[in-house]
């Protein structure tokens, strides 16, 4: 590992910021700003209240190396400016009207509308998302359909026996992470809430819990737990079957089930009855095996059996900061939580047909707005090769394989470091995120755009006849 | 008897939701009517006449008199029969999702593959497919306890996953295969499947019969109380064979019945 020397070389520092990189949403970060004019309070260098026009953030305490990666300043790749695609496939810069004008007209014309994204965005934004997309008939999705989509399909069958990440660390004797390596993925994770830290009843901290990892494979949270349990893979339905049986007094009669020998199965049930309060953490290596939302339905139900015996609870380790947000303001609004499709004036959700996947490899989508998310990173080919045929809007704050998908790119800003906004946390928790710093002088903010692409489609459909701003 | 036929003249990617062309509505529509009648495309309505011509032949007193013939490609027409409580559907083509979703009674017949959701949460009547289904056939909504409620579902080809997911009645045969959990959360209800079953038939299953002839790779430890049993009488249906049955799931404190054909799964005696 290469030492790093501190940075010293900083003006002031914003302190109690939340990190926009993962669900942990961390918010003890402090970011180190360079340059600048203190817009607000400022106290022996620290920033009270206000933001730093005109600053750089060069460096941000207590992230881990993912967060900090992520906050700090990487202006070579950041979008400054609206693009508009020509007519030789190049994108070239344009002036904010022409670029939402456009893409206003893109979107008021659509049969298919599909937007895409908003994990990465304030939930602020994705209040006028949901205006624009009830407007037009739009299909709203967001990264879940990729990766938590199960567990939420899950949890509408069988509950959702849910804690918080504090209680976590003042509680939990008995942690198990689940396909998942927290400690790639969410590296503080354990180290805030769940393993390390010394809770109101866990003094000790890591000494006072047991940390158990199931998982196929021996990754870095196994090397660190008290017990790993490597089932083999896709067996993980029959290996929470076998544990519920265990549960209800069955004797198991194969000697080795999903790749693990039945007495160790019995062992790890017989811990975690007498666990005082187990958290089970589970991941896309549940989510998006063979069984999908089963795996997750079944991992509830154990949940539930297990607290005829003692306290259990489960948290989903959601990805993206704000992905979880999407998905609480979407069921609050509309009852469903991802993959919301508008077309018939009303909302509707079914996996398979209101996807994003979906809808993308039956070609169906005529526009695709694409906000806070990377689609040309992430999805299949054959999603991709639809989005290469049609009008792509992009709006985002890094150049990205789905900018060169998107046929009009709108730089937005970056939340929690740029603009303020709420997000929820994995356990659903709301953070609101403060802004330490101005964005660079020609982005806007999330929220101003969307809004501006509602206000001019409203013009466009004759709803609402003026732009309410410039 | 009215006889309508819809001949595709146009395809489209976007899917067209046929769930408002079902004989409860249409009984009494002439030409003109279709001639009029703009479907569901997207957000948008566009005419019917652009994608079939339709030719209506006879009367029809009620639904019940109504048979529709649908010819053409129709792997993107959504929602056939959706809702139909009686008459008669005959789709000469693949058809797309939720075919047969949630009728109460009449006949489908499909000659050709289905997608996903066919027959879901349907509460009576026949649905016939011709060919394969795909994920989810007779199961329930997305987080709804109680799938597919009553009538009957065969599948000549093979199905896919999850079949009959939540059954709380009614009876599905599959000639061919099926993929992982058939059968999973049922209560009630008659599952027969002739060909090979990958894994986890009956996944917490509380009730309900399911019959595999063909050779099962995996069952979940959650099947107890192993016994061999000769031409057994489920269900008021007498069936011919050897089999091992088990009673599950009781992970969940299940008292369903898993049949399975002796002859090809003697690794699980």
């Amino acid at each position: 590992m290469v030492y790093e020397e501190p940075i010293t070389d900083y003006d002031y520092k914003v302190e109690n910021c939340t990190c926009a990189f993962c669900g942990c949403n961390c918010d003890d970060l402090v970011y180190l700003v360079k340059g600048g004019e203190v817009k607000g309070e400022l106290k022996d260098g620290v920033v009270v209240s206000g933001y730093v026009d005109g600053g750089h953030v060069v460096g941000c305490r207590h992230a881990c190396r993912l967060g900090a990666s992520k906050v700090m300043e990487d202006m070579d790749q950041r979008l400054l400016v609206p693009m508009i695609r020509d007519e030789k496939g190049n994108l070239v810069e344009t002036d904010w009207d022409t670029a939402l004008d456009k893409a206003a007209q893109l979107i008021a014309h659509a049969v298919r509308p599909v937007f895409y994204g908003w994990s990465e965005t304030s939930i602020e934004t994705m209040h006028y998302g949901l205006e624009l997309g009830e407007l037009v008939g739009a299909v709203l999705d967001n990264q879940a359909t990729i990766c938590h989509g199960p567990s939420l399909q899950a949890v509408q069958n069988a509950g959702y026996p849910v804690m918080t990440l504090g209680e976590t660390k003042n509680r939990a004797d008995m942690v198990v992470y689940t396909g998942n390596n927290a400690m790639n993925s969410h590296p503080r994770h354990l180290a805030r809430y769940s393993t390390f830290p010394r809770g109101y009843f866990r003094k000790r901290g890591r000494f006072d819990r047991t940390l158990v990892t199931m998982d196929p494979r021996y990754t870095d949270t196994a090397k660190m737990s008290d017990i790993w349990v490597g089932f083999e893979q896709n067996g993980d339905y029959e290996f929470y079957n076998a544990m519920r049986a265990v549960l209800r007094g069955k004797k198991l009669e194969k000697d080795i089930i999903s790749g693990i020998p039945k007495e160790d199965i019995e062992d790890l049930v017989e811990s975690m009855k007498q666990a005082q309060f187990g958290a089970l953490f589970f991941g896309l290596g549940l989510t998006h095996t063979l069984s999908k939302q089963r795996n997750i339905d079944i991992a509830i139900n154990l949940i539930q059996d297990l607290n005829k015996f003692t306290k259990w609870n489960l948290i989903p380790m959601r990805g993206h900061f704000n992905v979880n947000g999407f998905n609480i303001f979407m069921a609050l609004e509309q009852g469903f939580p991802y993959g919301v499709d508008f077309a018939r004036g009303y909302p509707r959700y079914m996996n398979g047909e209101t996807n994003t996947i979906d809808l993308l490899t039956r070609e169906e989508p005529d526009v695709f707005m694409v906000i806070a998310a990377d689609p040309g990173a992430h999805f299949p080919s054959g999603a991709n090769r639809h989005l290469a045929n049609i009008p792509v809007i992009q709006i985002d704050i890094h150049w990205g394989p789905s900018t060169e998908l998107a046929d009009i790119v709108l730089p937005g800003s970056f939340i929690a470091v740029e603009a303020a906004g709420t997000s929820y946390r994995m356990d659903g928790v709301p953070i609101y995120m403060k802004k330490a710093v101005s964005k660079p002088k020609n982005t806007r903010d999330d929220e101003w755009i969307v809004n501006e692409l509602l206000k001019r489609v409203q013009k466009i459909k004759g709803i609402k006849p003026e732009v309410a701003s410039k | 008897m009215k006889i309508i036929t819809f001949n595709q003249k146009k395809t489209s990617t976007i899917g067209l939701e046929f769930d408002e062309l079902i004989p409860d509505e249409i009984f009494q529509w002439e030409e003109k009517d279709f001639q009029k009648y703009e479907i569901p495309i997207g957000n948008s309505r566009f005419p019917l006449k652009d994608y079939f011509d339709v030719d209506v032949v006879g009367s029809a007193e009620s639904p019940s008199d109504v048979k529709i013939i649908l010819n053409g490609d129709l792997t993107r027409i959504k929602y056939i029969g959706t809702k139909m409580s009686t008459g008669e559907i005959v789709a000469n083509s693949s058809v797309d999702l939720h075919c047969g979703s949630e009728m109460s009674g009449g006949e489908i017949t499909v000659n050709g593959n289905a997608e996903s959701y066919a027959g879901r949460e349907m509460t009576g009547g026949i649905l016939t497919i011709k060919g394969n289904t795909r994920e989810f056939c007779g199961a329930s909504y997305i987080g709804d306890w109680r799938g597919m409620s009553g009538g009957t579902i065969m599948i000549h080809g093979s199905a896919g996953k999850q079949l009959g997911e939540c059954l709380t009645g009614g009876e599905i045969y599959v000639k061919g295969n099926c993929d992982i959990l058939a059968g999973i959360h049922m209560t009630k209800g008659f599952i027969q499947i002739d060909g090979d079953v990958t894994r986890w038939p009956g996944g917490q299953m509380q009730g309900g019969n399911i019959i595999i002839n063909g050779k099962l790779s995996r069952l979940l430890e959650g099947f107890v109380d192993p016994e061999i049993i000769t031409n057994p009488e489920i269900e008021g249906k007498q069936i011919t064979g050897k089999y091992i049955k088990y009673v599950g799931d009781i992970a969940r404190n299940g008292k369903g019945n898993l049949y399975l054909d002796a002859d090809k799964n003697r690794n699980f005696l």
